[in-house]
C-alpha cells in the first residue's frame, strides 16, 4: 500500500472513566485492550457510554480518571499526526461542500497530499459513483452516512473509530458495506473500534465483540469471532455466526439482567 | 444562545412561485396610477405616470442627489459593517464578552438619529461627515446580529471532526466558522444596504447641501407633490434592488438563498444576570460616552456629559421646566406611538393568519410583503403625511406600517414552522381548520411574533421621531429638532437619552413578556 499510511497501533484503556459536568457517570473504571489491526466491536444497550468510550479513545473527551493509550503515548500524539479518523454518528457533512470536497477538506486538515483517483476509488467504493460532486443537501441520510465513512477512510488512518457508521443505512446497502468495508481497513491494515446496538453487524464485521452493561459501562463478555474471512453478508445465517450471534445475545440480556433492568422494562 | 432561524422564503414550497412577485407589484401599480388620477385635485398623491414625467424632466437634479447619497451611503455601509466585524470577532475571541457588546450595541441602535443627527452636525459641520456617521450607525446592528447567530451556527460535531485531525481553534475558525457564519452574513448584509441608505438620508435632512435628503426636505416645504413622489419612489427603488442585488449576489455565492434572521438572539441567562448586564452596560456607556468627550475635547457649549444631563434634568434652577417639557413631549409621543405600535403588531399577525388560511394570497403577497420590508420608512414618511394629514391618522399610520412589514414576515415564518405532525395527528381526529390555527399554528407562531415585537420597538421609535420631525411638529422627535435649531444643548441631550433609554428599555419589556411566553410554548428556544 501507499508509504503514507500509519501502521496500525495497540491501544490500551486503563481504568478509564468519565463523569459529566451534570454528574452523569457514563463510564466507571473500564480497562479495554485493542489489538493492533484488529476490528473491536463494542456493543451495549442505548446510552451505555459506549461512544464516550470512543470519544475518549479519539482525543476529543477528557477521561475524569484513567488514560487511554495509543502505542505508549496519550491520544493527542496520535491527533497531532492525524493518525486517526473518526466517522461520527452524525455524518457531519460539512453542507458547503460536495462529497468530494468534504474528503479534500479531510486531506487537507491531516495534511495528506490530495490524490483525485485515490479519492474517486474511494468514493466508487461506497457506492457513491457519480455522486462527488454532490452536495450532501442532495443525498439521503444512508448515502451521506457512506460518504462521512470514505471520508474517514481517505486519510488512510492507523486507527479507525466508527460511531454507529451504518445508522441510516438501509438494510441491503448495510449488508454490502459490511462485507466490503472490511476489505479496505484491512488492506490497509488499521485497529479499527466499532460501536454498534446491531449483534449481527458487530459479528460480521469484527475479530472481538465486547458487551458492555447500562450505564455505566462495564464488560459484560470479551466474545472472540473466529470467523474466516473474506466474510461474506450471508454468513450471517450459517450455523457457527448464530451461535456467536446468540452468545452475544445472551451476554447483553444478562447485563440488563444484572443492572436491575431486564429487556422487557426497556 | 438560540435565536429564532428560518429557512428563507424562496426555498421550499415557494421554490415554485418565482414569478408571482410580478403580479403584485402589477396590481399596485395599477392601484396607484387609479388613486392618482382620482385624487388629482387633492394635492397628495401623484400616480405613476406622473412620477415618470418629473423623473424625465428633472433627471439631472434626481441623478446628482442620488450618486451623493450613494456615495454616503456606500462609505457608512462599509465602515459600520467593518465595526460589525470586529465586534463579533471581540465576542468570539472573549465569549464572555458577547452579552455586553450586544447590550452596547442595542443601545447605541436605539439612539434616536433625529437627534444624534443634529450633535453629529455641529461636530462635523458641512460636508458628508454625518451622513456616513449615521449609515454606519443604522448598518452595524443589522450585521453584528445575524453574525453573531452565524458564528454560533455550526453543529459541535463539525469541530470535532477539525479536532479529530488534530487541528485547533483556527483551522475550525477558517474551515467551520467562517464558512457557517457566510449566509448569515449576507443576510446581514443584506437588511444593511437599505439601511445605509435611510441612515445617510437622515443625515442630509440635517442641513447637508445636496443628496435625496436635501431634496425631501425641500419638496416638503415646498408642497410639491410630485417631487415628494418622485423622491420618494428612487428612494424607495434603490433600496429595494439593494436589497435584491445583495440576495441574488448571496444566492450566487452561496447556491442558496440567505436565512431569514428574525430577531437577536434571546440569551437563556437568568432574570438577576440580565439586570447585572444592564447595570454594566449602562455603567459602560456612560464611561465611554464622558471618555469620548474628553478624548476628543469638544467645545462643552454643545457636547454634554453625563453630569450635565443630570444636572439640567434634577438640579438646574429650571430643570423642573426641563422635565415638564420632555414629560409633555413624551407623552405626545406615546399617544400616537403606542397605537401605532400595537395597531402594526395585530395587523401584521392577523394579515399572516388570513394568508395561511388562503395560501393562494399568500404566494403573491410573501414576496411583495418581504421586499416592502426592506424600504427604509424615512422614503415614504412624507408620502404617507401627505395622504393621511399630520394629524394622529398619519402618524398613527406610520408607526403602524414601520411595526406591519416585519411582523408579517415573521408571523408567516412561525405559522410554516409548525410541525406537520402534530398536524397529522390533529387531521386524524377530523379538526377544523379553525381548530388547527387556535390549538397548533398560533401557539406555533408566537416565538416569531415576540420576537418581532421586540426588534419593533427602537423601529417604531425611530419611525415617530422621524415623522414628528418632518411633518407633525408634535411630540419628542418635534422637541429634539426645536431643540437643535435653537442650540439648546442640554434640553438635546437630555432628550437623546432618555429616548435611548426608554427604547432599550421597552425592548427589555417585550423581551420579559417573550421569555414569559416562550417557556411555555418553546421551551427549547430558552435552553
Amino acid at each position: 500500500m501507499a508509504p503514507d499510511r500509519t501502521p496500525p497501533p495497540e491501544v490500551i484503556c486503563t481504568g478509564l472513566a468519565k463523569v459529566f459536568d451534570s454528574g452523569t457517570e457514563a463510564v466507571q473504571s473500564l480497562d479495554l485492550t485493542f489489538a493492533a489491526g484488529q476490528t473491536t466491536a463494542l456493543v451495549g444497550p442505548s446510552g451505555c457510554g459506549k461512544s464516550t468510550v470512543l470519544r475518549m479513545i479519539a482525543g476529543l473527551e477528557t477521561p475524569s480518571s484513567g488514560e487511554v493509550q495509543i502505542d505508549g503515548a496519550p491520544p493527542a500524539e496520535t491527533l497531532r499526526k492525524a493518525g486517526l479518523s473518526v466517522a461520527f454518528q452524525d455524518p457531519s457533512l460539512l453542507p458547503w461542500r460536495s462529497v468530494r470536497g468534504n474528503i479534500e477538506l479531510a486531506l487537507s486538515l491531516a495534511r495528506r497530499p490530495i490524490d483525485a483517483s485515490a479519492i474517486d476509488q474511494l468514493i466508487a467504493l461506497v457506492g457513491l459513483d457519480g455522486f462527488g460532486d454532490t452536495r450532501p443537501a442532495a443525498l439521503s441520510g444512508g448515502m451521506r452516512q457512506r460518504a462521512a465513512i470514505a471520508r474517514a477512510l481517505a486519510t488512510k488512518p492507523g486507527l479507525l473509530l466508527l460511531d454507529e457508521p451504518f445508522g441510516a443505512v438501509d438494510e441491503l446497502t448495510r449488508q454490502q458495506l459490511a462485507q466490503d468495508l472490511p476489505r479496505i481497513w484491512e488492506a490497509q491494515g488499521t485497529t479499527t473500534v466499532l460501536v454498534t446496538h446491531s449483534v449481527s453487524e458487530a459479528v460480521l464485521l469484527s475479530d472481538r465483540v465486547i458487551v458492555l452493561s447500562p450505564r455505566p459501562a462495564k464488560i459484560v463478555a470479551d466474545i472472540d469471532i473466529a470467523l474466516p474471512r473474506p466474510r461474506m453478508a450471508e454468513m450471517v445465517r450459517e450455523t457457527a455466526a448464530t451461535d456467536l450471534i446468540e452468545q452475544v445475545f445472551t451476554a447483553l440480556s444478562d447485563g440488563m439482567a444484572a443492572a436491575d433492568r431486564p429487556l422487557a422494562a426497556q | 444562545m438560540t435565536s429564532l432561524t428560518v429557512e428563507s422564503p424562496a426555498t421550499g414550497q415557494l421554490r415554485g412561485s418565482r414569478a408571482t412577485p410580478w403580479l403584485g407589484i402589477l396590481i399596485v401599480l395599477a392601484g396607484w396610477e387609479l388613486a392618482g388620477h382620482l385624487l388629482t385635485a387633492a394635492f397628495v398623491l401623484a400616480a405613476p405616470s406622473e412620477v415618470i414625467g418629473y423623473l424625465l424632466r428633472e433627471w439631472q437634479l434626481m441623478g446628482r442627489a442620488l450618486w451623493t447619497t450613494l456615495g454616503n451611503a456606500a462609505a457608512g455601509f462599509l465602515i459600520g459593517n467593518l465595526a460589525a466585524l470586529l465586534l463579533a470577532g471581540v465576542a468570539l475571541l472573549w465569549p464572555r464578552s458577547e452579552r455586553i457588546v450586544t447590550g452596547l450595541a442595542l443601545l447605541v441602535f436605539c439612539l434616536p438619529l433625529v437627534a444624534t443627527g443634529p450633535i453629529l452636525r455641529v461636530f462635523f459641520g458641512p460636508g458628508s461627515g454625518p451622513q456616513i456617521i449615521l449609515a454606519a450607525l443604522a448598518v452595524y446592528y443589522t450585521t453584528l446580529i445575524p453574525l453573531l447567530v452565524g458564528l454560533r451556527a455550526a453543529p459541535d460535531s463539525w469541530f470535532d471532526l477539525v479536532r479529530s485531525y488534530g487541528r485547533g481553534r483556527f483551522a475550525a475558525l477558517i474551515h467551520v466558522r467562517a464558512m457557517a457564519a457566510l449566509p448569515y452574513f449576507f443576510t446581514g448584509l443584506q437588511i444593511a444596504a437599505p439601511a445605509a441608505f435611510l441612515g445617510a438620508m437622515v443625515g442630509e435632512f440635517t442641513g447637508a447641501e445636496k443628496g435625496m435628503g436635501v431634496l425631501t426636505i425641500r419638496a416638503l416645504r415646498a408642497l410639491d407633490v410630485e417631487m415628494t413622489w418622485a423622491v420618494a419612489t428612487v428612494a424607495t427603488a434603490v433600496a429595494i434592488l439593494a436589497y435584491v442585488a445583495i440576495g441574488s449576489l448571496a444566492r450566487r455565492v452561496l447556491l442558496s438563498d440567505p436565512p431569514v434572521i428574525l430577531a437577536t438572539p434571546q440569551s437563556a441567562r437568568t432574570q438577576r444576570t440580565a439586570w447585572w448586564d444592564a447595570v454594566l452596560v449602562t455603567l459602560l456607556a456612560l464611561a465611554i460616552w464622558t471618555s469620548a468627550l474628553w478624548i476628543f475635547n469638544l467645545n462643552p457649549f454643545f457636547a454634554k456629559g453625563p453630569t450635565q444631563v443630570f444636572d439640567a434634568l434634577f438640579i438646574a434652577a429650571d430643570a423642573a421646566a426641563t422635565r415638564a417639557t420632555l414629560g409633555g413631549a413624551l407623552s405626545e409621543t406615546a399617544l400616537f406611538l403606542i397605537p401605532g405600535y400595537l395597531t402594526g403588531l395585530v395587523a401584521g399577525a392577523g394579515l399572516a393568519i388570513v394568508l395561511v388560511l388562503a395560501p393562494a394570497l399568500s404566494s403573491t403577497a410573501m414576496p411583495l410583503a418581504i421586499a416592502l420590508r426592506s424600504v427604509p420608512i424615512v422614503t415614504t414618511a412624507p408620502l404617507v403625511v401627505l395622504l393621511l394629514g399630520r394629524g394622529a391618522t398619519g402618524t398613527i399610520t406610520l408607526v403602524a406600517i414601520m411595526v406591519f412589514f416585519p411582523t408579517l414576515v415573521a408571523c408567516l415564518h412561525g405559522l410554516r414552522q409548525t410541525p406537520g405532525q402534530v398536524l397529522d395527528v390533529f387531521d386524524s381526529y377530523a379538526a377544523g381548520p379553525v381548530t388547527r390555527l387556535i390549538r397548533v399554528r398560533i401557539p406555533a407562531m408566537l416565538p416569531a411574533f415576540f420576537a418581532a415585537a421586540r426588534m419593533a420597538v427602537p423601529a417604531s421609535v425611530l419611525a415617530i421621531t422621524v415623522a414628528e420631525w418632518l411633518a407633525t411638529g408634535s411630540g419628542i422627535g418635534s422637541l429634539m429638532a426645536l431643540s437643535a435649531s435653537l442650540s439648546d444643548y442640554d434640553m438635546l441631550w437630555s432628550s437623546v437619552v432618555i429616548v435611548s433609554a426608554l427604547s432599550a428599555l421597552g425592548y427589555g419589556l417585550v423581551g420579559m413578556i417573550e421569555r414569559r411566553v416562550l417557556a411555555t410554548y418553546a421551551p427549547e428556544q430558552l435552553s
